[in-house]
Protein backbone atom coordinates (compact mmCIF):
# COMPACT_ATOMS: atom_id res chain seq x y z
CA UNK A 1 0.00 0.00 0.00
CA UNK A 2 2.82 2.28 1.23
CA UNK A 3 4.65 1.59 -2.32
CA UNK A 4 2.05 1.93 -4.23
CA UNK A 5 1.22 5.59 -2.82
CA UNK A 6 4.83 6.05 -3.21
CA UNK A 7 4.53 5.36 -6.57
CA UNK A 8 1.55 7.05 -7.28
CA UNK A 9 3.45 10.01 -5.62
CA UNK A 10 6.86 9.98 -8.04
CA UNK A 11 4.31 9.65 -11.06
CA UNK A 12 2.55 12.85 -9.96
CA UNK A 13 6.12 14.50 -9.40
CA UNK A 14 7.53 13.77 -12.31
CA UNK A 15 4.26 14.79 -14.14
CA UNK A 16 3.86 18.08 -12.77
CA UNK A 17 7.55 18.72 -12.54
CA UNK A 18 7.58 19.56 -8.83
CA UNK A 19 11.00 18.53 -7.49
CA UNK A 20 11.21 14.92 -5.80
CA UNK A 21 13.13 15.35 -2.27
CA UNK A 22 10.02 17.62 -1.31
CA UNK A 23 7.63 15.51 -2.61
CA UNK A 24 9.18 12.17 -1.31
CA UNK A 25 11.18 13.51 1.98
CA UNK A 26 14.64 12.75 0.18
CA UNK A 27 18.03 13.91 1.42
CA UNK A 28 19.29 16.23 -0.48
CA UNK A 29 23.43 15.68 -1.18
CA UNK A 30 25.15 18.52 -2.63
CA UNK A 31 28.78 17.91 -2.96
CA UNK A 32 31.55 20.71 -3.35
CA UNK A 33 34.66 19.04 -4.99
CA UNK A 34 35.96 16.55 -2.25
CA UNK A 35 36.04 19.12 0.10
CA UNK A 36 32.52 19.95 0.89
CA UNK A 37 29.78 17.95 1.30
CA UNK A 38 26.49 19.43 2.65
CA UNK A 39 23.41 17.10 3.50
CA UNK A 40 20.25 18.53 3.91
CA UNK A 41 16.76 16.34 5.18
CA UNK A 42 18.81 14.11 7.65
CA UNK A 43 17.75 12.61 10.57
CA UNK A 44 20.83 12.60 12.71
CA UNK A 45 24.42 11.32 13.29
CA UNK A 46 25.11 8.12 14.17
CA UNK A 47 28.44 8.04 14.18
CA UNK A 48 31.53 11.03 13.99
CA UNK A 49 35.19 10.27 14.13
CA UNK A 50 37.65 11.79 11.65
CA UNK A 51 38.13 9.81 9.21
CA UNK A 52 34.18 8.95 8.86
CA UNK A 53 31.03 10.41 9.39
CA UNK A 54 27.98 8.20 9.39
CA UNK A 55 24.25 10.63 9.12
CA UNK A 56 20.81 8.51 9.52
CA UNK A 57 18.80 9.14 6.58
CA UNK A 58 14.92 7.99 5.56
CA UNK A 59 16.12 5.27 4.12
CA UNK A 60 18.90 3.78 5.62
CA UNK A 61 22.14 5.54 6.69
CA UNK A 62 25.14 7.80 4.43
CA UNK A 63 28.59 6.73 5.18
CA UNK A 64 31.06 9.50 4.39
CA UNK A 65 34.89 8.30 4.59
CA UNK A 66 37.81 10.49 4.29
CA UNK A 67 40.11 12.29 6.59
CA UNK A 68 40.07 15.46 8.65
CA UNK A 69 36.74 15.72 8.61
CA UNK A 70 34.54 18.19 10.55
CA UNK A 71 31.40 19.26 10.73
CA UNK A 72 31.20 22.69 10.12
CA UNK A 73 27.82 23.60 10.48
CA UNK A 74 25.48 21.47 12.39
CA UNK A 75 21.60 22.29 11.92
CA UNK A 76 18.26 20.49 12.19
CA UNK A 77 17.86 20.89 8.14
CA UNK A 78 21.58 20.32 7.36
CA UNK A 79 24.84 19.13 8.22
CA UNK A 80 27.76 20.39 6.81
CA UNK A 81 30.55 17.87 6.30
CA UNK A 82 34.25 19.53 5.71
CA UNK A 83 37.77 17.95 4.87
CA UNK A 84 39.45 15.56 2.54
CA UNK A 85 36.63 13.24 1.51
CA UNK A 86 37.54 9.94 0.02
CA UNK A 87 33.95 8.16 -0.27
CA UNK A 88 30.27 8.60 -0.07
CA UNK A 89 28.21 4.81 0.26
CA UNK A 90 24.71 3.92 0.83
CA UNK A 91 24.22 1.13 3.07
CA UNK A 92 20.90 0.09 4.49
CA UNK B 1 28.91 37.71 6.88
CA UNK B 2 25.97 38.45 8.97
CA UNK B 3 25.90 34.92 10.63
CA UNK B 4 29.68 35.71 11.41
CA UNK B 5 28.35 38.98 12.94
CA UNK B 6 25.63 37.43 14.91
CA UNK B 7 27.95 35.27 16.46
CA UNK B 8 30.35 37.70 17.32
CA UNK B 9 27.68 39.75 19.02
CA UNK B 10 25.78 37.22 20.61
CA UNK B 11 29.87 35.27 22.13
CA UNK B 12 30.85 31.71 21.31
CA UNK B 13 32.24 29.31 23.33
CA UNK B 14 33.88 25.82 22.23
CA UNK B 15 33.42 23.33 24.19
CA UNK B 16 34.55 19.73 25.18
CA UNK B 17 32.74 16.88 25.00
CA UNK B 18 33.78 13.49 26.44
CA UNK B 19 31.55 10.57 26.99
CA UNK B 20 31.17 7.27 25.38
CA UNK B 21 28.40 8.73 22.69
CA UNK B 22 29.00 12.68 21.66
CA UNK B 23 26.85 11.74 18.83
CA UNK B 24 24.08 11.21 21.01
CA UNK B 25 24.77 14.43 22.19
CA UNK B 26 24.74 16.08 18.99
CA UNK B 27 22.04 14.65 17.53
CA UNK B 28 19.90 15.93 20.89
CA UNK B 29 21.51 19.27 20.53
CA UNK B 30 19.94 19.21 16.94
CA UNK B 31 16.62 18.17 17.93
CA UNK B 32 16.47 21.25 20.16
CA UNK B 33 17.41 23.29 17.70
CA UNK B 34 20.71 24.11 19.24
CA UNK B 35 23.09 25.35 16.69
CA UNK B 36 26.73 23.73 16.44
CA UNK B 37 29.58 24.15 14.47
CA UNK B 38 33.09 23.95 13.49
CA UNK B 39 33.01 20.34 15.36
CA UNK B 40 36.16 18.06 15.42
CA UNK B 41 37.74 15.18 17.00
CA UNK B 42 40.57 14.32 18.69
CA UNK B 43 41.09 11.29 20.23
CA UNK B 44 38.14 10.80 21.32
CA UNK B 45 37.00 13.65 22.22
CA UNK B 46 34.36 16.57 20.63
CA UNK B 47 35.11 19.51 20.51
CA UNK B 48 31.93 21.95 19.06
CA UNK B 49 31.38 25.83 19.26
CA UNK B 50 28.02 26.89 20.64
CA UNK B 51 26.42 30.40 20.99
CA UNK B 52 26.72 31.21 24.46
CA UNK B 53 22.75 31.79 24.92
CA UNK B 54 22.43 28.13 24.17
CA UNK B 55 25.35 26.82 26.56
CA UNK B 56 22.91 27.64 29.50
CA UNK B 57 20.30 25.35 27.55
CA UNK B 58 22.18 22.07 27.15
CA UNK B 59 22.54 20.85 30.61
CA UNK B 60 19.85 18.91 30.62
CA UNK B 61 21.22 17.39 27.06
CA UNK B 62 24.29 16.39 28.42
CA UNK B 63 22.77 14.52 31.77
CA UNK B 64 20.32 12.54 29.15
CA UNK B 65 23.39 11.87 27.04
CA UNK B 66 25.69 10.75 29.81
CA UNK B 67 28.83 12.95 28.77
CA UNK B 68 30.62 15.42 30.39
CA UNK B 69 31.08 18.95 28.69
CA UNK B 70 34.07 21.24 29.48
CA UNK B 71 34.58 25.10 28.59
CA UNK B 72 37.99 25.15 26.18
CA UNK B 73 37.67 28.57 25.06
CA UNK B 74 35.48 31.53 24.01
CA UNK B 75 35.70 34.42 21.77
CA UNK B 76 32.86 37.17 21.15
CA UNK B 77 31.62 40.58 22.42
CA UNK B 78 30.30 39.67 26.06
CA UNK B 79 33.37 38.35 26.99
CA UNK B 80 35.45 41.28 25.63
CA UNK B 81 32.89 43.52 27.36
CA UNK B 82 33.75 41.85 30.71
CA UNK B 83 37.29 42.09 30.35
CA UNK B 84 37.11 45.99 29.36
CA UNK B 85 34.34 46.58 32.61
CA UNK B 86 38.07 44.47 34.64
CA UNK B 87 39.50 47.08 33.60
CA UNK B 88 37.41 49.82 33.61
CA UNK B 89 39.74 52.65 34.53
CA UNK B 90 42.23 52.00 31.77
CA UNK B 91 39.15 52.69 29.46
CA UNK B 92 38.07 55.89 30.95
CA UNK B 93 41.87 56.72 30.90
CA UNK B 94 41.41 56.51 27.15
CA UNK B 95 38.64 58.41 26.70
CA UNK B 96 39.53 60.98 29.19
CA UNK B 97 42.61 61.31 26.99
CA UNK B 98 41.07 61.64 23.61
CA UNK B 99 38.57 64.57 25.60
CA UNK B 100 41.47 66.15 27.13
CA UNK B 101 43.38 66.14 23.45
CA UNK B 102 40.16 67.40 21.91
CA UNK B 103 39.58 70.50 24.36
CA UNK B 104 42.92 71.36 24.06
CA UNK B 105 42.87 71.40 20.63
CA UNK B 106 39.78 73.19 20.52
CA UNK B 107 41.90 76.14 21.66
CA UNK B 108 44.31 78.83 19.78
CA UNK B 109 47.64 78.20 21.00
CA UNK B 110 50.09 80.03 18.73
CA UNK B 111 49.25 83.64 16.86
CA UNK B 112 51.77 84.12 13.41
CA UNK B 113 52.06 86.78 11.80
CA UNK B 114 53.32 86.30 8.10
CA UNK B 115 54.41 88.46 5.42
CA UNK B 116 55.28 92.16 7.45
CA UNK B 117 58.01 93.96 6.28
CA UNK B 118 57.21 97.82 7.57
CA UNK B 119 55.13 97.24 10.00
CA UNK B 120 55.77 95.10 13.00
CA UNK B 121 54.05 92.01 13.36
CA UNK B 122 53.25 93.04 17.40
CA UNK B 123 51.43 95.98 15.65
CA UNK B 124 48.74 93.48 14.28
CA UNK B 125 49.30 90.80 17.07
CA UNK B 126 48.23 93.75 19.37
CA UNK B 127 44.61 94.39 17.27
CA UNK B 128 43.74 90.71 16.83
CA UNK B 129 44.52 90.58 20.42
CA UNK B 130 41.85 93.56 20.58
CA UNK B 131 39.41 91.41 18.68
CA UNK B 132 39.70 88.40 20.86
CA UNK B 133 42.30 86.73 18.97
CA UNK B 134 45.15 85.43 21.45
CA UNK B 135 46.65 82.27 22.53
CA UNK B 136 44.65 80.95 24.98
CA UNK B 137 40.98 81.67 23.30
CA UNK B 138 38.28 78.93 21.96
CA UNK B 139 38.77 78.64 18.80
CA UNK B 140 34.73 78.73 17.92
CA UNK B 141 34.23 82.00 19.07
CA UNK B 142 37.27 83.60 16.58
CA UNK B 143 35.53 85.37 14.04
CA UNK B 144 38.30 85.47 11.04
CA UNK B 145 36.31 87.86 8.83
CA UNK B 146 36.19 90.59 11.79
CA UNK B 147 39.62 90.02 12.67
CA UNK B 148 40.60 90.15 8.69
CA UNK B 149 38.55 93.70 8.26
CA UNK B 150 39.55 95.01 11.96
CA UNK B 151 43.37 94.66 10.78
CA UNK B 152 42.64 96.27 7.83
CA UNK B 153 40.93 99.11 9.05
CA UNK B 154 43.42 99.79 11.88
CA UNK B 155 46.51 99.45 9.99
CA UNK B 156 46.26 101.53 6.92
CA UNK B 157 49.49 99.82 5.68
CA UNK B 158 48.26 96.55 5.09
CA UNK B 159 46.34 95.69 1.84
CA UNK B 160 45.12 92.30 2.68
CA UNK B 161 45.20 89.83 5.24
CA UNK B 162 43.92 86.69 6.10
CA UNK B 163 43.17 84.51 9.18
CA UNK B 164 44.07 80.93 8.99
CA UNK B 165 43.64 78.18 11.40
CA UNK B 166 45.72 75.49 11.10
CA UNK B 167 45.29 73.43 14.24
CA UNK B 168 46.17 75.31 17.37
CA UNK B 169 47.86 77.43 15.60
CA UNK B 170 46.82 81.09 14.29
CA UNK B 171 48.69 82.21 10.85
CA UNK B 172 47.98 85.86 10.15
CA UNK B 173 49.08 85.90 7.00
CA UNK B 174 49.79 90.08 6.15
CA UNK B 175 50.46 91.80 2.15
CA UNK B 176 51.50 95.47 2.83
CA UNK B 177 50.88 98.41 0.48
CA UNK B 178 53.99 100.25 -1.04
CA UNK B 179 52.98 103.74 0.19
CA UNK B 180 54.74 106.36 -1.95
CA UNK B 181 58.05 107.45 -0.14
CA UNK B 182 56.79 110.52 1.90
CA UNK B 183 58.95 113.58 1.48
CA UNK B 184 60.67 115.16 4.65
CA UNK B 185 58.94 118.44 4.80
CA UNK B 186 61.07 119.38 8.03
CA UNK B 187 63.05 122.42 7.36
CA UNK B 188 66.81 121.31 6.59
CA UNK B 189 70.22 122.72 5.76
CA UNK B 190 72.75 121.06 2.94
CA UNK B 191 76.04 120.97 4.67
CA UNK B 192 79.21 119.95 3.28
CA UNK B 193 79.82 115.90 4.25
CA UNK B 194 84.00 116.83 3.20
CA UNK B 195 86.53 119.10 2.77
CA UNK B 196 86.96 120.94 -0.75
CA UNK B 197 86.37 123.63 -3.29
CA UNK B 198 82.84 124.27 -4.66
CA UNK B 199 82.88 124.45 -8.05
CA UNK B 200 79.25 123.93 -9.05
CA UNK B 201 76.23 125.58 -6.67
CA UNK B 202 72.64 125.40 -7.70
CA UNK B 203 70.51 126.16 -4.41
CA UNK B 204 66.64 124.64 -5.76
CA UNK B 205 65.00 125.77 -2.14
CA UNK B 206 67.17 128.25 0.71
CA UNK B 207 69.71 130.83 0.41
CA UNK B 208 73.28 129.50 -0.39
CA UNK B 209 76.17 130.18 2.23
CA UNK B 210 78.62 129.74 0.07
CA UNK B 211 80.07 130.73 -3.43
CA UNK B 212 81.87 129.26 -6.33
CA UNK B 213 85.36 128.62 -5.63
CA UNK B 214 85.31 128.95 -1.53
CA UNK B 215 87.00 126.31 -0.08
CA UNK B 216 84.55 124.63 2.66
CA UNK B 217 85.42 122.10 5.08
CA UNK B 218 83.46 119.28 6.47
CA UNK B 219 80.39 120.11 8.21
CA UNK B 220 79.84 123.75 7.16
CA UNK B 221 76.64 124.98 5.86
CA UNK B 222 76.49 125.31 2.04
CA UNK B 223 72.42 126.12 1.57
CA UNK B 224 70.66 127.76 4.31
CA UNK B 225 67.20 126.61 4.49
CA UNK B 226 65.28 129.70 5.29
CA UNK B 227 63.36 131.12 2.40
CA UNK B 228 61.69 135.55 2.64
CA UNK B 229 58.92 135.89 3.69
CA UNK B 230 57.02 137.66 0.64
CA UNK B 231 54.51 140.00 2.44
CA UNK B 232 52.06 141.81 0.47
CA UNK B 233 53.90 145.16 0.19
CA UNK B 234 52.15 148.48 -0.90
CA UNK B 235 55.06 151.44 -1.55
CA UNK B 236 53.98 153.09 1.22
CA UNK B 237 54.74 150.06 3.78
CA UNK B 238 57.98 149.44 1.83
CA UNK B 239 58.93 153.08 2.98
CA UNK B 240 57.67 152.67 6.19
CA UNK B 241 59.38 149.60 6.93
CA UNK B 242 62.43 149.17 4.71
CA UNK B 243 65.41 149.23 7.03
CA UNK B 244 63.63 145.99 9.35
CA UNK B 245 64.95 142.77 8.44
CA UNK B 246 62.86 140.84 6.11
CA UNK B 247 61.23 137.86 8.06
CA UNK B 248 62.35 134.50 7.12
CA UNK B 249 60.66 131.13 6.83
CA UNK B 250 62.63 127.67 7.24
CA UNK B 251 62.39 125.66 3.97
CA UNK B 252 63.95 122.34 3.62
CA UNK B 253 66.78 123.50 1.56
CA UNK B 254 67.82 121.41 -2.18
CA UNK B 255 70.35 122.30 -4.40
CA UNK B 256 73.28 120.33 -6.05
CA UNK B 257 77.02 121.47 -4.47
CA UNK B 258 79.48 120.01 -6.51
CA UNK B 259 83.01 120.25 -5.21
CA UNK B 260 86.49 119.38 -6.07
CA UNK B 261 87.77 117.11 -3.25
CA UNK B 262 90.97 115.23 -2.55
CA UNK B 263 91.33 112.03 -1.36
CA UNK B 264 95.44 110.23 -0.27
CA UNK B 265 96.15 107.01 0.19
CA UNK B 266 99.24 104.92 0.97
CA UNK B 267 100.45 101.38 0.10
CA UNK B 268 103.32 99.27 0.66
CA UNK B 269 104.76 96.08 -0.96
CA UNK B 270 108.10 94.40 0.17
CA UNK B 271 110.74 92.64 -2.31
CA UNK B 272 111.51 89.60 0.08
CA UNK B 273 108.10 87.98 0.61
CA UNK B 274 107.25 84.51 2.42
CA UNK B 275 104.47 82.15 1.52
CA UNK B 276 103.10 79.34 3.48
CA UNK B 277 102.25 75.70 2.06
CA UNK B 278 100.27 73.21 3.42
CA UNK B 279 102.50 70.28 4.03
CA UNK B 280 99.76 67.80 4.36
CA UNK B 281 100.96 66.94 8.08
CA UNK B 282 98.59 66.98 10.81
CA UNK B 283 98.05 66.36 14.50
CA UNK B 284 93.95 66.30 15.90
CA UNK B 285 93.08 67.30 19.39
CA UNK B 286 89.60 66.54 21.13
CA UNK B 287 88.98 67.83 24.34
CA UNK B 288 85.73 66.89 25.86
CA UNK B 289 83.86 69.49 27.85
CA UNK B 290 81.85 68.44 30.68
CA UNK B 291 80.11 71.29 32.18
CA UNK B 292 83.59 73.43 33.92
CA UNK B 293 85.59 70.14 33.42
CA UNK B 294 87.79 69.65 30.40
CA UNK B 295 88.49 65.85 28.83
CA UNK B 296 91.16 65.16 26.58
CA UNK B 297 90.01 61.99 24.22
CA UNK B 298 93.42 62.68 22.23
CA UNK B 299 95.99 65.10 22.61
CA UNK B 300 98.24 66.54 20.40
CA UNK B 301 102.38 67.50 21.06
CA UNK B 302 102.57 71.67 22.15
CA UNK B 303 103.72 72.69 19.76
CA UNK B 304 102.56 70.41 17.50
CA UNK B 305 105.14 71.73 14.41
CA UNK B 306 107.76 74.25 13.35
CA UNK B 307 105.11 76.34 11.65
CA UNK B 308 101.52 75.36 11.82
CA UNK B 309 98.00 77.09 11.63
CA UNK B 310 95.08 75.33 12.82
CA UNK B 311 90.88 75.09 12.07
CA UNK B 312 88.80 74.65 15.55
CA UNK B 313 85.95 72.60 14.92
CA UNK B 314 83.16 72.79 18.00
CA UNK B 315 80.06 70.43 18.73
CA UNK B 316 77.27 71.25 21.05
CA UNK B 317 74.53 69.37 22.26
CA UNK B 318 71.31 71.28 21.34
CA UNK B 319 70.11 73.88 23.96
CA UNK B 320 67.32 71.76 25.31
CA UNK B 321 64.80 73.38 27.20
CA UNK B 322 66.52 75.17 29.97
CA UNK B 323 69.38 72.80 30.61
CA UNK B 324 72.37 74.01 32.70
CA UNK B 325 74.12 70.35 31.63
CA UNK B 326 76.76 71.63 29.10
CA UNK B 327 78.42 69.37 26.95
CA UNK B 328 80.78 70.25 24.24
CA UNK B 329 83.55 68.88 22.45
CA UNK B 330 86.09 70.69 20.40
CA UNK B 331 88.05 69.17 17.96
CA UNK B 332 91.67 71.36 17.03
CA UNK B 333 93.27 70.54 13.81
CA UNK B 334 97.23 71.89 13.14
CA UNK B 335 98.43 71.93 10.10
CA UNK B 336 101.76 71.59 9.52
CA UNK B 337 102.79 74.96 7.11
CA UNK B 338 106.30 75.20 5.09
CA UNK B 339 107.75 78.61 4.32
CA UNK B 340 108.77 79.60 0.89
CA UNK B 341 110.26 82.80 0.45
CA UNK B 342 110.16 84.86 -2.83
CA UNK B 343 111.66 87.73 -4.15
CA UNK B 344 110.40 90.10 -6.52
CA UNK B 345 111.29 92.69 -9.00
CA UNK B 346 110.99 96.37 -8.18
CA UNK B 347 108.21 96.50 -10.80
CA UNK B 348 106.24 93.91 -9.66
CA UNK B 349 106.62 95.19 -6.11
CA UNK B 350 105.55 98.41 -7.13
CA UNK B 351 102.45 97.12 -8.84
CA UNK B 352 101.46 95.51 -5.63
CA UNK B 353 101.67 98.34 -3.57
CA UNK B 354 99.97 100.70 -6.17
CA UNK B 355 97.32 98.36 -6.03
CA UNK B 356 96.88 97.94 -2.43
CA UNK B 357 96.98 101.71 -2.57
CA UNK B 358 94.46 102.59 -4.83
CA UNK B 359 92.22 99.62 -3.36
CA UNK B 360 92.47 101.56 0.08
CA UNK B 361 91.25 105.08 -1.66
CA UNK B 362 88.74 103.13 -3.78
CA UNK B 363 86.47 102.72 -0.83
CA UNK B 364 86.41 106.04 0.43
CA UNK B 365 85.28 107.42 -2.67
CA UNK B 366 81.42 107.80 -3.48
CA UNK B 367 80.67 105.90 -6.86
CA UNK B 368 79.22 109.10 -8.21
CA UNK B 369 82.17 110.48 -8.18
CA UNK B 370 84.02 111.56 -10.89
CA UNK B 371 87.38 111.41 -10.90
CA UNK B 372 89.80 114.17 -12.29
CA UNK B 373 93.41 113.20 -11.73
CA UNK B 374 95.19 110.81 -10.40
CA UNK B 375 98.79 110.83 -9.00
CA UNK B 376 100.90 108.13 -8.31
CA UNK B 377 104.12 109.01 -6.36
CA UNK B 378 106.74 106.75 -5.36
CA UNK B 379 108.41 107.92 -1.94
CA UNK B 380 112.09 107.47 -2.27
CA UNK B 381 113.71 106.46 0.84
CA UNK B 382 116.47 104.64 1.82
CA UNK B 383 115.17 101.00 2.50
CA UNK B 384 116.25 98.45 0.05
CA UNK B 385 113.73 96.00 0.77
CA UNK B 386 110.33 98.03 0.81
CA UNK B 387 108.42 99.83 -2.13
CA UNK B 388 106.42 102.46 -1.08
CA UNK B 389 103.36 104.21 -3.22
CA UNK B 390 101.36 107.16 -2.70
CA UNK B 391 98.71 108.13 -4.51
CA UNK B 392 96.63 111.34 -4.47
CA UNK B 393 93.17 111.62 -6.24
CA UNK B 394 91.25 114.55 -7.47
CA UNK B 395 87.02 114.23 -7.77
CA UNK B 396 84.38 116.24 -8.41
CA UNK B 397 81.18 115.45 -6.51
CA UNK B 398 78.23 116.04 -4.85
CA UNK B 399 79.13 116.93 -1.25
CA UNK B 400 75.87 118.20 0.31
CA UNK B 401 74.14 116.26 2.73
CA UNK B 402 70.60 117.41 4.30
CA UNK B 403 71.23 118.00 8.05
CA UNK B 404 67.91 118.91 9.97
CA UNK B 405 67.59 122.38 11.86
CA UNK B 406 67.21 121.52 15.18
CA UNK B 407 64.53 123.88 16.66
Amino acid sequence: MQRRQKGILQNIAQRLDIPQDIVLDLPRITMLGNKQLLIENHKGIIEYTSSLVRVKLNQGELYVHGHNLLLGNLQTEQILIEGTIAEVKYGT
Amino acid sequence: MALKLRKYINGSVKICIKGAMPEKFINLCVAERIYLWGLSKENEDLYAWIELSDFYRIRPLVRKSYTQVTVKGYRGWPFLAKRIWRRKMLVLGAIMCLITIQILASYIWFVDVVGTKATSPLKIAEVAQEYGLKPGVLKDTIQSKRIENAILIAIPEVSWVSVNFTGTRVVIEVVEKTLPKQDDKAPANIVSDRDGIITEMIALAGQPAVKKGDTVRKGDILIKGVAPLIAPVTPEQAAQSAPQIAPVQPVKARGIVKARVWYESYGEAALQQTTTERTGRQETEVLLHFGGYVMALKRAPQPPFELYESEITNKRLPQWRNSQLFVESTIQVYYELQAFPQEISVEQARDEAKARALQSVQQIIPESAQILARNIEILKLNEPNLVRIKVGVETVEDIGISQMISQ
